[in-house]
């Protein structure tokens, strides 16, 4: 187990180094630039536009701006935005806690409720439970984020009047009450899309589960419904759930962008989408690596957790 | 009894799966009903006196049944009804060609991956962590920066963003099949491992691949909307049942119609490729019990 | 996170200036560097709240922006929104008010050609200052400060936003504390608009730093605006606090927050619940307005902003070379289905480049008529000849083209999709192909490659018409040249005109002048001008002291004036 840890830890390491460098392409390559902003107002002429270029080191061979950003980020340096100087690591340590806040919450109300929907509508197979279920899982499915979002806004702050429109708090009030009384309508709508999700694969994994020779032969043997469920049938369609959750990790530190847009939460979802927007190279480089970084950890993670938890799976 | 009873006990296993199928009736409707949307896509746009293009500006927002629009006009005066038909073309083309190829990419991929493990397995497994590692939107400027934004590039990108997902389900399930019975009894017998792959080993993890599967096609519709909303995606004029969601998102209390169309053809859409993939899996896997 | 007031002594705003005591004597002055005279003092008014501003700074207001605030150095790259915060924390030499005239602001008085602050030939510049400005630490500002920052500017380490105008000054004295002289290289006149919307920074905090473009002022600057640096939490908010010791009237409010809410439709949705208490940038959508002119409790105000919506013809792409296809797409254009339906009749019908409101406006401008018949005889006639899909063509040049504007703009998109459709019935085909910003004013806009782009541009240097930059010969960046000629407009007699007009300290002089430009480039339809842009922001019942100011960039340039009736 532990060289397959080393490994796979090798594995993560060689793997950034290829995703910096085919992101960092990419960023580089795509049409369009930080200055593009400034480019329509009248006080900035060409003249001033290709000087900033030059400072900003922006009319360097590619691979030499690469090896510049890629030094510096070994020296912990992750640069500066292009457009409010702060350090790249400092602004996403500010947009972090609001994002764990929202992702964290709603997955937890999602991995609950979805297991719980999902495993009853197993059990319950074709009742009026399950067939509620499953079109309440598609209607959520099948409506975007935003829509959910504004009619939730509409209904709840514009004409009841009983939650805020928006924002992670009141300016002023950064009160636990404030914040929760923020923090309900954009993680129910986020939960509304992820409980569909999880009830669904629940809901498969329990039906492949319950169908199995050995849950006949628990029930032969007389053993109470209940605990055939929980004990047998529960821990082993959990298992395929884990490579869910290992493919969900990412998203409690990446956030959702459309949801914080709709809320204005001010999240990582959103400052990716706006760093992308105004080509804000060293942001983007910087969230990238750090949700490249998420998701290795979390695809390890998920892989040593099924390996110790089904002793069937051998590892490597 | 006697003959009758062997009889039936003898069918093909195509028979029986069809069998099995039509039992399922949510998914014989789901079926039905997306037979209707795609003819209706198709052939519908002939049978209507209006283009999808045509823009008359002085009749827009005119709300559904108030004239001769049937679904009313949206904001340019153009026929909702005929936009949503052709969109529909758009949007059931994006999701199930889509969701083929994320399936298909996905399917190969894991299988390889969980099969033979090993250093083919590691090597696969960290290019789709590669390809994990970067968000959606930076799948979509890679995209951008090489095509101009279109049906199929829409298409590719929708899938490029779905394939890695669906091959780690099947890897893990594969990876963890593999040391079963059956397929210890496959290799014994000296079954050829694609044989052993596809045969035993995918069909026995059917159940996730066609959850997955459904799921992916309602992914991909309203990702099309997603990827319009980020400035790709189906260009004006065309219509898709995305750009039509997006563009109405302004409109949602003076003229709610020009999203409750697109959003109820979505809804209806996607929960009739979820019964079918619910009666695809039960008639496919051999294991389930009907009650 | 708790916010920060500023405890405040009784009786801080002891000395509030009750306007400008200069305003008379620039009122009777005939011609002098570009001040607007026609409208009289009495416009001029204070506040126009039925209510008094308080004696003290009183309560808070949230304004919504959809772009967020990130360059808080006013001398570097930035953009309207983040001028709208500059407008707070720094002042300049002197701004340009709603009437155009010009108001002392860290100057005691606005230097003219006749009070002698600018000699008869222009070269020589002397500015008297005022001399009881402090910066937010308390130190005393002095023309040592006017000094440093002109200084900055020309720093060829620093990222400024633009030397133009500022490359000519060199020699500069500082005679007194109060008291500054430099001399031009040569006369340019809109220098006076130019020094209106730079800012001043403090030499005693900016000259121990180490690097100009990146220092710990970026993200907490010092200014002697109406209002201090209070935090900031990255793409949420700005807070600021009033600054006491503000040199000006004002500040009546305690607390200033720009609220960043990206998606314009959340932002119209948070002023209706009165989350916010302003909507700033870009204001309301247009098909919100009427509904929004009903709500209680709040007040709506539609002003033009100095943009101009137009279509962009690349001068040297095969169609647009000839002028009969320019005026025949332009009498094609449905302007009235365009500004009425999809803009809800908001913005104004204009033929010109110049604002409405500006001095140099020229009203005797052909005026556009929506005549299909008339577009296809002057294609007929010129030779444009239908092929078989109904394409015109000439001389192997298909009347083909793109038309492209920022992605996400759902106005501009209807427009386009109109514009194929009122085209196509003249034979000539448009496709559309948008882009993001970040892509459209990249090289694409720059290089002029482009076919034809719809989108406003605000023309004007402040409130000075020289367009030089827009429509020079010399200008054309795909060619070598130094502006944002992307038109690839090319005329000897429009040279001429701008040359003279940039050399010209006289007034009536130069209105003839830019009235002679502007007949000019209508009647070569360098441009096919559609309507002048319209801002509709929304004030919350209460909030008294809003006044848009077509001049600034923001119409968040007064807040130092607002207050809680």
């Amino acid at each position: 187990m532990a060289r397959y840890v080393a490994n796979r830890l090798i594995q993560a390491i060689l793997l950034l180094v290829i995703v910096s460098a085919l992101g960092f392409a990419i960023l580089h390559l795509a049409p369009g630039g930080p200055l593009a902003q400034f480019a329509v107002s009248s006080q900035m002429s060409q003249e001033d536009l290709a000087r900033v270029t030059r400072q900003l080191g922006l009319d360097r061979p590619l691979p030499i701006q690469y090896l510049d950003w890629f030094g510096r980020m070994l020296r912990g340096d992750w640069g500066r935005s292009y457009r409010d100087g702060e350090g790249v690591l400092t602004i996403i340590g500010s947009h972090l806690g609001a994002t764990f806040e929202l992702m964290a919450t709603a997955t937890v109300i999602a991995v609950l409720l979805g297991c719980w929907i999902g495993v009853l509508g197993a059990v319950r197979r074709y009742s009026l439970f399950d067939s509620l279920a499953t079109i309440g899982a598609m209607i959520a499915l099948s409506i975007p984020t935003f829509w959910f979002g504004l009619v939730t806004i509409y209904i709840f702050s514009v004409h009841l009047g009983w939650l805020p429109s928006g924002d992670r708090q009141t300016i002023g009030d950064g009160s636990v009450l404030d914040l929760l009384h923020h923090l309900i309508a954009p993680a129910m709508v986020l939960a509304l899309v992820e409980t569909a999700i999880w009830g669904r694969f629940m809901r498969s994994s329990m039906l492949e589960v319950v169908n199995q020779d050995y849950i006949r032969t628990a029930r032969a043997k007389g053993l109470p419904e209940w605990r055939i469920l929980t004990t047998h049938a529960l821990r082993n369609a959990l298992l395929p759930m884990i490579t869910v959750a290992g493919l969900q990790f990412p998203t409690l530190l990446g956030g959702a962008l459309v949801t914080e847009t709709v809320f204005t939460w001010p999240g990582m979802g959103r400052l990716f989408l706006d760093s992308i927007g105004y080509r804000d190279y060293p942001v983007v480089m910087g969230i990238l690596m750090f949700s490249a970084t998420m998701v290795l950890i979390g695809s390890l993670l998920a892989d040593i957790l099924y390996a110790v938890v089904d002793p069937r799976i051998r590892v490597g | 009894m006697g003959a009758a009873a062997l009889q039936s006990v003898q069918l093909a296993p195509g028979q029986a799966a069809w069998q099995r199928f039509r039992r399922h009736r949510l998914a014989v409707a789901g079926a039905a009903i997306i037979v209707i949307l795609v003819l209706g896509s198709a052939f519908g746009p002939y049978l209507l006196p209006f283009d999808d293009t045509y823009i008359d500006i002085m009749r827009r927002f005119a709300p559904p049944l108030s004239g001769a629009h049937i679904l009313g006009t949206d904001e340019l005066g153009r026929d909702v009804l005929a936009r949503l038909m052709m969109g529909g073309r758009v949007s059931i083309a994006i999701g199930i060609v889509a969701m083929i190829i994320a399936m298909a990419v996905g399917i190969l991929v894991g299988a390889f991956a969980g099969f033979y493990g090993g250093v083919l397995g590691a090597v696969l497994m960290r290019l789709v962590d590669a390809v994990l590692c970067f968000p959606a939107i930076f799948l979509l400027l890679a995209l951008a920066a090489l095509t101009e934004p279109g049906l199929m590039t829409t298409t590719v990108l929708i899938a490029a963003t779905a394939w890695m997902n669906v091959a780690r389900v099947v890897e893990a399930q594969v990876r963890s099949l593999r040391e079963r019975e059956f397929a210890v009894a496959a290799v014994a017998f000296g079954s050829s491992d694609l044989r052993i792959m596809f045969r035993e080993l995918v069909p026995n993890a059917m159940a996730p691949i066609v959850v997955s599967a459904t799921l992916n096609v309602a992914t991909a519709i309203l990702l099309e909307s997603y990827v319009s909303y980020l400035g790709y995606g189906i260009q004006p004029p065309a219509a898709s049942w995305g750009n039509m969601l997006n563009n109405a998102q302004i409109y949602l209390t003076s003229a709610p119609w020009l999203a409750l169309a697109p959003g109820i053809a979505i809804t209806l859409a996607v929960t009739s490729f979820n019964f079918l993939g619910d009666g695809l899996r039960d008639a496919l896997d051999p294991r389930m019990n009907i009650p | 996170m708790a916010d920060e007031t500023g405890r405040f002594g009784v009786g801080a705003l002891g000395h509030l200036t009750p306007g400008n005591p200069n305003r008379r004597q620039f009122m009777l002055l005939g011609a002098s560097a570009g001040a607007a005279l026609t409208v009289p003092a009495s416009a001029f008014a204070q506040s126009e709240g039925q209510a008094n501003p308080p004696d003290k700074p009183r309560g808070q207001v949230i304004a919504a922006l959809s772009q967020e605030p990130t360059v808080f150095h006013p001398l570097m790259p930035g953009i309207e929104v983040d001028q709208g915060v500059w407008w707070q924390i720094f002042s300049p030499l002197w701004f340009v008010d709603p009437a155009g005239h010009f108001v002392p602001d860290l100057a005691r008085e606005i230097p003219t050609i006749d009070n002698g602050g600018i000699s008869a030939d222009g070269l020589t510049w002397k500015i008297k200052l005022r001399s009881d400005a402090k910066w937010h630490d308390g130190t005393a500002f002095t023309a040592e400060d006017v000094k440093f920052s002109l200084d900055l500017i020309n720093n060829p380490d620093f990222r400024v936003l633009s030397r133009v105008g500022h490359r000519l000054v060199k020699d500069i004295k500082v005679v007194a504390p109060d008291e500054i002289h430099w001399r031009m290289e040569s006369p340019y006149s809109p220098y006076m608009s130019i020094l209106s919307l730079t800012c001043m920074v403090p030499k005693h905090i900016l000259e121990k730093v180490s690097d100009p473009n990146n220092s710990p002022f970026h993200n907490a600057p010092v200014g002697t605006g109406p209002f201090r640096w209070g935090e900031r939490v990255p793409g949420d908010h700005i807070l600021l606090n009033a600054h006491t010791g503000y040199h000006g009237k004002g500040p009546y409010l305690e607390r200033v927050v720009f609220k960043y809410i990206p998606d314009l439709t959340v932002l119209y949705t948070q002023f209706r619940t009165g989350q916010v208490d302003y909507t700033g940038i870009q204001g309301i959508l247009p098909n919100f307005v009427q509904e929004a002119k009903t709500l209680r409790g709040h007040k709506i105000f539609v002003s033009s902003t100095a943009s101009v919506e137009h279509i962009a013809p690349n001068l040297e792409f095969g169609p647009f070379v000839d002028r009969t296809v320019r005026e025949a797409l332009y009498h094609a254009i449905n302007k009235k289905a365009i500004i009425d339906a999809l803009n809800y009749g908001l913005p104004k019908q204009t033929e010109s480049f110049v604002p409405q409101q500006a001095w140099s406006f020229q009203p005797d401008l052909p005026q556009h008529s929506y005549d299909p018949a008339k577009a296809n005889a002057l294609l007929d006639a010129a030779g444009w000849v239908r092929g078989a899909s109904g394409i015109r063509e000439k001389g192997g040049v298909k009347l083909e083209f793109t038309n492209s504007t920022t992605s996400g703009n759902a106005v501009r998109e209807q427009t386009q999709q109109l514009l194929i459709q009122d085209w196509r019935a003249i034979g000539a085909a448009m496709r559309v192909n948008d882009m993001p910003a970040a892509v459209i004013w990249g090289d694409f806009w720059q290089q002029s490659k482009f076919n034809s782009v719809l989108v406003g541009v605000n023309f004007m240097l402040g409130s000075d018409p020289d367009v030089t930059p827009r429509f020079g010969s010399g200008a054309t960046p795909a060619k070598g040249g130094r502006g944002y000629n992307t038109y690839q407009y090319q005329n000897p007699e429009a040279d001429r005109l701008l040359a003279e007009g940039a050399r010209q300290f006289d007034l009536a002089q130069r209105k003839v002048i830019y009235g002679d430009l502007q007949k000019l480039i209508r009647n070569d339809l360098a441009i096919l001008p559609l309507f002048q842009s319209s801002i509709t922001e929304g004030v919350k019942e209460g909030l008294q002291g809003f006044r848009p100011n077509i001049n600034t960039s923001s119409n968040c340039w007064n807040m130092r004036e607002w207050y809680w009736a």
